[in-house]
């Protein structure tokens, strides 16, 4: 199993939107594919089960070893897709710095993995620090979304350090890059900055997809739906499917092996 | 306009990123910034005292912590440690306040385990007591007693090797206050009788002092 963090150093990037339907790109093309919610806003389980408020969830395994794994994992109408939602303890109820959940995060883990799925995608709560620390130290892969305006840029060097320290505690941590979200490409800001960062960073640290903001967005999230099951959510979903494939080719030359494997 | 020049130094943003590309071979930090002295090895072989329990993903049994590179030539290991004291010797001294008791305790380590290094945190991992000036351990430590620690088991000790002939030894003990997390820096890892020792001469020297009657007047 596969598993991918996908951070960022600031909230309000479109992380649970790139989360969300890169995980249903995933399960679409086969893969097993779990999304958990390790964002105690709930924002995967808040825009996809409408139960979620009352459902058990990741936040909760950390805190009650008692609890079983399958009383987290949220079937859905695709086979290959299931969820964990967030749960009902918040990230200030858990507590503790980063270190402190690191084993139960890797119990997880390893309770995903022995249930059979191939990708274990987590949407994690902005910051490198605490549980979202503790889950990107336990994963093997990580995604950084990373808006595209000028002010979310700026905070790029703080994100390379931060993910710099903890390869030191996760060497086997891949960097698969930064993916532009929210590019408005009526607007000079959105595209200036976009550029600047392609420029700015290695090629191979930017993914060439990157996702446009997006009025369908907004609509599935109302419907609790991935982009791709509306009826006008075929670009949309070709958007992500583009990115899965970046995915998995940066996963191949990563590991010299095929990546997650329907 | 390129919107970010002016905001950023685009050098030290692009060794950053290089960086991040690269497979970690060698730590792209120091180590003493991760709490470690230039000397760290790696992490200790697991001591005999702890039992091997494979992983539960059910139950979610934290794992114990993963052994790391360790130099081609390790340095020879001094010879096994003299007899275990008993916890005795130290409860032997009268009662005092706390910190006075832990400050025994401390010396009772120094001298049986040739202890360089005490420190207690709480669970959170707030200092209780520190004189060592290992502080950059005190994150290393809370990590690791927490990976080690399952409801309802046996203390367990862990142990990391943070230099040639220093050990951090990491044990977790359940005391009158709760648990308390003992942070040691030894020459070489502690035994299972020695973990006892240990264990039982904290949980004394945590144990508040039995109140006694005053004398009529």
């Amino acid at each position: 199993m596969i598993t991918i963090a996908v951070s960022s150093q600031k909230g309000g990037v479109g992380k649970t939107t790139l989360a969300i339907n890169l995980a249903h790109a995933f399960a679409r093309a086969g893969v097993r594919t779990l999304l958990v919610d390790a964002d105690p806003q709930g924002s995967v389980g808040l825009s996809l089960t409408r139960q979620s408020r009352l459902l058990a969830g990741f936040y909760d395994f950390l805190t009650d070893p008692g609890l079983p794994m399958d009383r987290l994992i949220v079937p859905t109408r695709l086979e290959t897709f299931s969820l964990v939602a967030s749960g009902q303890t918040s990230d200030y109820e858990v507590g503790g710095g980063m270190g402190a959940h690191l084993a139960r995060v890797r119990a997880f883990l390893r309770g995903v993995a022995a249930r059979g799925f191939d990708l274990c995608l987590i949407d994690t709560a902005a910051g490198l620090f605490s549980v979202s620390g503790d889950v990107i130290t336990s994963s093997d892969a990580i995604m950084i979304p990373q808006q595209a305006e000028p002010l979310g840029i700026r905070s790029v060097p703080k994100l390379l350090e931060g993910l710099n320290r903890l390869r030191i505690m996760n060497p086997r941590l891949s960097v698969l890059g930064v993916c532009l979200t929210m590019v408005q490409n009526d607007l000079a800001e959105s595209i200036e900055s976009a550029a600047a960062l392609r420029e700015l960073l290695p090629p191979d640290m930017v993914f060439r997809t990157q996702i446009p903001r997006d009025s369908l967005f907004v609509r599935a999230s109302a419907r609790g739906l991935p982009v791709g099951v509306l009826e006008d959510g075929e670009g949309a979903q070709a958007v992500f499917d583009s990115l899965r494939v970046e995915v998995e080719s940066k996963l191949e030359s990563s590991n010299g092996q095929p990546a997650v494997q329907s | 306009m390129n919107p970010l020049n002016s905001w950023l130094d685009a050098d030290e943003v692009r060794r950053l990123a290089n960086r991040l590309m690269k497979p970690v071979r060698n730590p792209a930090m120091t180590l003493s910034d991760i709490g470690f002295d230039e000397q760290f090895i790696g992490f200790a072989e697991s001591s005999p005292a702890r039992p091997n329990i494979p992983a539960d993903p059910n139950t979610g049994e934290p794992e114990l912590p993963t052994p790391v590179a360790k130099s081609p030539t390790p340095p020879p290991l001094p010879q096994p440690p003299p007899p275990v004291p008993s916890a005795g010797s130290l409860m032997d001294a009268a009662r005092g306040p706390f910190l006075n008791r832990i400050q025994r305790f401390r010396d009772w380590m120094r001298q049986n385990f040739s202890a360089t290094g005490v420190f207690l945190l709480d669970r959170e991992g707030s200092v209780i007591f520190d004189e060592s000036d290992h502080g950059r351990l005190h994150f290393l430590a809370r990590s690791l007693a927490h990976a080690s620690s399952r409801e309802n088991a046996p203390t367990r000790n862990v142990h990391v090797k943070i230099g040639a002939g220093a050990t951090l030894e990491v044990i977790p003990v359940e005391t009158a206050y709760g648990r308390i997390i003992l942070g040691a820096v030894v020459p070489q890892p502690l035994g299972t009788q020695a973990i006892t020792a240990i264990d039982d001469a904290l949980k004394q020297v945590a144990t508040p002092p039995k109140r006694t009657a005053s004398p009529a007047s």
